[in-house]
């Protein structure tokens, strides 16, 4: 079989690079002037909308940490951080993200500034309240620490949107405090307006992967757009780069154009990337023109392809909901059961790949019974890998290639067995 | 005559299968050649090729197509195609015993359980990742550092009446696990019966991952030892079918698919010999 590599590089993949890079610069700026303020901030389920309020610019940590795995730069700062004291074990981006500051690597050319806040939204992840209490301590940063309750139910109660609503009130009170700027309501309204187009306009580009062929990759294309998507969402320059972007892969859809010349396998992928091994694992999938039409890593930080909204009549409530409801990491596994099921059958997919990921219980406690789940129950085809998101040790290439290598096979054999079956 | 090779390039050893079709849809095995691979793969797998032309009295020119299997597949420079080892194995052990739905591999580097539907194809499988445990790899270990050859443990381990209690499941911590039971003067026997018992236990935890039906086939290289293939009957609680050729399984099945894959029959989905009744034996 011949090696083939998915190339897609449109419009997006140029605007998206522009506007990573002025992030990056403006972070820059911040490091060098004290201005515009910045907050650091968990991804899943992040409340950009309210730093808008006072023209302040988030800072993610695990952007940072996965930039430099995809660079091929995560295992210095990881060991540097593991001759710390943190364990093998321990979350591989936390390791990437405490080492490098420590070692002054950043992922850009510019400087990284000390966050005018430390805001950690631990959702749904505990691992984030030690890791932000020590960049805090680290770097002489205030911390506020936004207690965002587990879901236990399948929507959240009156209390605990309440709850967040005045934690979130009490974070504008600090960040005026700090910053020295006044809350501006109207910015922080048109913010979460912002949000709501960007989450309308990316939510009819994940449906569009429903079409055979898919127009994009919906795990790695889709990984593209999650950068601007947390760091612009709540901005024009998100709403008119989501609406290039919906153009895009509206008039590949009617050239029926696809990510390969024929798509041959649709799978969901469940799990963060490999970031150390990014490229080689995309093309992994590549070898059988094998394309993933829905993935639970691309909701991280919202859910919104089921119709989840930022309400902009109830900005504060709309963050806290979000925050509390609509992003991958707050949700019980059954849930996530039920948005892959739900991928498999409306995104017509053929089988479903977990990677597991070592250094993050997080996404991957759990991921054993979730494949039983999928191959026993339910007789979806299910290929289960592991690996790590950040720590290129855990990385085994051979292995992973001869998993992925099988799974195809079988898939292919299956199908093959199946006509010779109905024609005999 | 049409001939058609599958070779089997392992981390151990490299298999090579010649099979011959008689015409009648029935394919057969004319010959199957062992190596060891050693350092360089490429020139093992060419070794191993040649070596069973030879011993068929055929030329290679007359190997209509070649699949190669194994880790090093992609190294078979001669091979017209490349197949997982997996695919292979359910191939192989469903043409030994058309009613396998179940086989346990276990390799120099891996073990692996595939769930095998009615026609040979691969349903479901589950490898061990990124650790030798369980594997040929862990007995070889066990071996050496008792000083006995890999063929004498599987023997000896039957005769084990109290085996010890291996806690470990890593490659190299079995090493202190056996040489703190040699200090308490424990049997060989019995050491070597708990050394098989904790890779079956760890085979079989592994395996019950796949659903485990009947007919439950062993292959791969660690299935000629006899101990391993007990412990691992008394951990499952059924009988494993283990053939003969079981070392082969996987060069046999890339045998069938390069017979299929010469004809282009493989892909109009007509599997050869996947209703064959056996190999000869």
């Amino acid at each position: 079989m011949t090696q083939t590599r998915s190339e897609y590089r449109g419009q997006i993949h140029k605007r998206q690079k522009e506007l990573m890079l002025k992030w990056y610069e403006r972070l820059d700026e911040a490091a060098r002037t004290g201005t515009p303020p910045t907050a650091a901030m968990m991804i899943s389920g992040n409340c950009v909308e309210l730093l808008e309020g006072f023209g302040a610019v988030p800072l993610y940590p695990e952007i940072n940490a996965l930039q430099m795995a995809i660079r091929h730069q995560s295992l210095e700062p990881i060991l540097i951080a593991e001759e710390l004291g943190y364990a093998a074990d321990n979350c591989a981006y936390v390791k990437a993200d405490i080492g490098a500051y420590l070692k002054g690597l950043t992922p850009a050319d510019g400087k990284l500034p000390v966050p005018s806040l430390v805001l950690c939204n631990f959702v749904g992840c505990n691992t984030y309240i030690k890791w932000f209490e020590h960049v805090a301590e680290l770097q002489g940063a205030p911390l506020y620490m936004l207690d965002v309750p587990f879901l236990r139910t399948d929507d959240p109660s009156r209390a605990d949107i309440d709850y967040v609503i005045k934690q979130l009130k009490e974070v504008v009170t600090r960040l005026e405090e700090i910053t020295g700027r006044k809350f501006d309501l109207d910015r922080f309204r048109q913010a979460v307006r912002c949000s709501s187009r960007v989450e309308e306009l990316w939510s009819k580009i994940k449906h569009l992967a429903k079409q055979t062929p898919s127009p994009f990759d919906a795990y790695f294309d889709a990984i593209t757009l999650m950068g601007p998507l947390y760091v612009y969402r709540a901005t024009p320059e998100g709403v008119e780069f989501f609406e290039i972007a919906l153009k895009e892969m509206e008039e590949k859809v009617a050239e029926q154009k696809g990510l390969y010349e024929s798509e041959k396998f649709r799978v969901v992928i469940e799990g963060p990337p490999p970031y150390p091994y990014f490229r080689t694992f995309r093309d992994m999938f590549a070898k059988w023109k094998a394309c993933a039409v829905a993935s639970t890593y691309s909701t991280v930080g919202g859910l919104w392809e089921f119709g989840a909204r930022h309400d902009p009549a109830q900005p504060f409530e709309a963050v806290a909901m979000h925050m509390l409801a609509q992003n991958v990491t707050n949700r019980n596994y059954l849930q996530r059961y039920e948005q892959i099921r739900r991928y498999v059958e409306e995104w017509n997919a053929q089988g479903l790949i977990i990677h597991f990921v070592k250094s993050c219980r997080l996404f991957s406690a759990g991921q054993g019974d979730m494949r039983d789940y999928f191959t026993k129950t339910l007789g979806i085809p299910t290929l289960y890998l592991e690996s790590d998101l950040e720590d290129p040790r855990y990385f085994a290439e051979a292995q992973t290639r001869n998993r992925i290598d099988a799974f195809f096979e079988s898939l292919e054999h299956q199908t093959l067995t199946r006509l010779h079956q109905e024609a005999r | 005559m049409r001939y058609a090779a599958g070779v089997d390039v392992g981390s151990t050893q490299t298999k090579s299968v010649i099979m011959r079709d008689n015409g009648d849809g029935t394919p057969e095995i004319v010959v199957r050649g062992l190596v060891d691979t050693g350092a360089n793969v490429q020139k093992a797998a060419e070794h191993g090729f040649h070596q069973a032309c030879r011993e068929a009295g055929i030329s290679a020119q007359q190997v209509g197509f070649v699949v190669g299997t194994g880790y090093g597949r992609y190294k078979i420079a001669f091979g017209n195609a490349q197949m997982t080892e997996i695919s292979c194995h359910a191939r192989g052990a469903h043409f030994i015993y058309p009613n396998t739905r179940t086989v346990i591999d276990m390799g120099g580097q891996d073990s692996k359980a595939i769930s095998v539907g009615a026609e040979g194809e691969v349903l479901d499988f589950v490898m061990n990742d990124k650790c030798a445990a369980g594997t040929g790899r862990f007995l070889a270990n066990a071996a050496e550092v008792m000083g006995l050859s890999l063929d004498e443990v599987g023997p000896l381990s039957l005769q084990g009446t109290r085996p010890v209690k291996i806690t470990t499941v890593c490659t190299v911590f079995v090493e202190s696990d056996i040489l703190s039971y040699l200090a308490q003067e424990k049997k060989a026997e019995d050491i070597l019966r708990g050394v098989h018992l904790a890779i079956a236990r760890r085979t079989v935890s592994l395996a019950r991952r796949v659903p485990l039906e009947a007919e439950l086939t062993m292959t791969g290289g660690v299935a000629r030892n006899i101990g391993m293939v007990k412990a691992l009957e008394e951990v499952l609680g059924v009988t494993l079918q283990v053939s003969p050729d079981a070392h082969y399984v996987g060069a046999i099945g890339a045998a069938l698919f390069a017979l299929e894959k010469m004809d282009q029959s493989f892909e109009s989905g007509i599997w050869r010999g996947a209703h064959a009744t056996g190999s000869g034996h």
